[in-house]
């Protein structure tokens, strides 16, 4: 097995290690501020009709206009977006119904929702290196102040799906900017075992156990169905990978793959070809794995995944390739897309 | 080591010897210290479903883990 895939396969044990103690200590700082469980989000008139759209904050969001188009359509179905793509929808006029939030770095993710704080470009290079959110790469600071401006204008018709593993600073800026928090936890392991985590802060905080997946897409993909119920969900800027071309310098895991690799890192790479696209686009060992688990669990899922990101890895049974407009089409019809690869 | 080697000197250090399950533990902690900087933001516990409420077993998923 090649590097890459060896290392994928065990990073469901690395991520455990990487967040549990972060996400604890945010859990217990963010304890004061929790009034409303996640479940509540169900109740509310999200949308209409039993179709929703995932948006992540992937590179095809861009290079497809995928939210320029979703805009110009009309949809009035559900929309839920990572924070990492709230900057991207609301400069395309998206206004998400959902926005999900989980990661418990304290000074990274706080700059997807606007950081009050910001003065200088940080030496951390993360936003610049990646191609997430161009806005971000190309000047920093007025992308920041922008997005201040923008979070704040629509932030009272923004409800925010917050794991508990949240850095306080994300918190306080949604409060701030008017939106509501809904709150769950992640679920960090087995409940069923005494010594469990998960069973732990369940038991402190009272609030559901959400299985993740590894990442925020996944999990905004797990309350679009699981939480909100919805039956019919499209995804865009999924791709859990990097375009053809991409330097591995602008890759997410890139300092940490040359600092653990060292001239080998490349080897950590894995690639595979788009089947209707015929790309070869590739990915970090963090990208496979989140793959591999989005499949599993698309397997368990009643809800029809229909994969609209028109690029990336994320494909075979039982998700659908489509064309945004198709899924769009069939939604308007009231019909399921017919399982295709017609992107 | 000593049991392989006998000298018919004497040393003025003392020699602070790992055992190898010591040294493989070490390694295995080092190799999982390494790994958990390229993991995700958010675990994955399988079989377990999607969403669990708590302890009166009400956990919901849309399927039943099999």
């Amino acid at each position: 097995m090649e590097l890459g895939r060896q290392i994928a396969s065990r990073l469901k044990e690395a991520t455990f290690e990487r967040v549990v103690a972060a996400g604890l200590s945010n859990a217990e700082i963010n304890g004061p501020r929790i009034q409303r469980s996640v479940l509540e989000l169900s109740r509310l008139r999200l949308g209409a009709g039993d179709s929703a759209i995932v948006v992540g904050a992937g590179p095809s969001l861009h290079r497809r206009r995928s939210l320029e188009r979703l805009r110009a359509s009309g949809y009035a179905g559900t929309v839920v977006a990572v924070d990492g793509a709230l900057g991207a929808c609301l400069r395309a006029g998206v206004v998400p119904h959902v926005v999900v939030s989980v990661d418990p770095h304290r000074e990274r993710i706080v700059r997807w929702f606007g950081d009050p704080a910001l003065s200088a470009a940080p030496a951390d290079d993360y936003f610049r290196r990646q191609e997430m959110d161009p806005a971000h790469a190309a000047d920093e600071l007025s992308a920041n102040r922008a997005l201040l401006r923008l979070v704040d204008a629509h932030g009272a018709s923004i409800r925010v799906a917050v794991a508990t593993s949240a850095a306080p600073e994300v918190v306080a800026r949604c409060a701030a900017a008017g939106m509501e928090l809904f709150w769950w936890n992640p679920m960090y392991d087995d409940y069923d075992r005494s010594e469990s985590v998960s069973l732990r802060l369940h038991r402190a905080n009272g609030l559901p156990c959400l299985n993740g997946g590894g990442n925020v897409g996944t999990a905004a993909w797990v309350i679009a169905h699981a939480v909100l119920e919805k039956r019919r969900v499209a995804l865009l800027g999924i791709d859990f990978s990097y375009p053809p071309g991409t330097p591995y310098e602008r890759t997410q895991y890139y300092p940490e793959l040359r600092a653990l690799f060292g001239d080998r890192f490349a080897e950590a790479y894995v690639s595979l070809e788009h089947p209707v696209l015929k790309e070869r686009w590739f990915c970090d060992p963090a990208y496979w794995w989140f793959r591999d688990v989005f499949l599993e669990m698309a397997r368990e899922a009643e809800c029809r995944t229909v994969n609209c990101t028109e690029g990336g890895i994320l494909f075979g049974d039982p998700i659908e390739l489509a064309p945004l407009e198709d899924f769009l089409a069939d939604v308007r019809a009231g019909a399921g897309v017919t399982p295709s690869e017609r992107t | 080591m000593t049991k392989f080697l006998k000298g018919n000197y004497t040393l003025d250090v003392t020699i602070d010897e790992t055992g190898d399950g010591e040294a493989m533990q070490t390694v295995e902690e080092f190799e999982r210290k390494a790994l958990s900087r390229l993991g995700g933001s958010i675990c994955f516990v399988s079989k377990k479903g999607f969403l669990w409420k708590g302890e009166d077993g009400a956990r919901t998923s849309d399927r039943q883990p099999s």
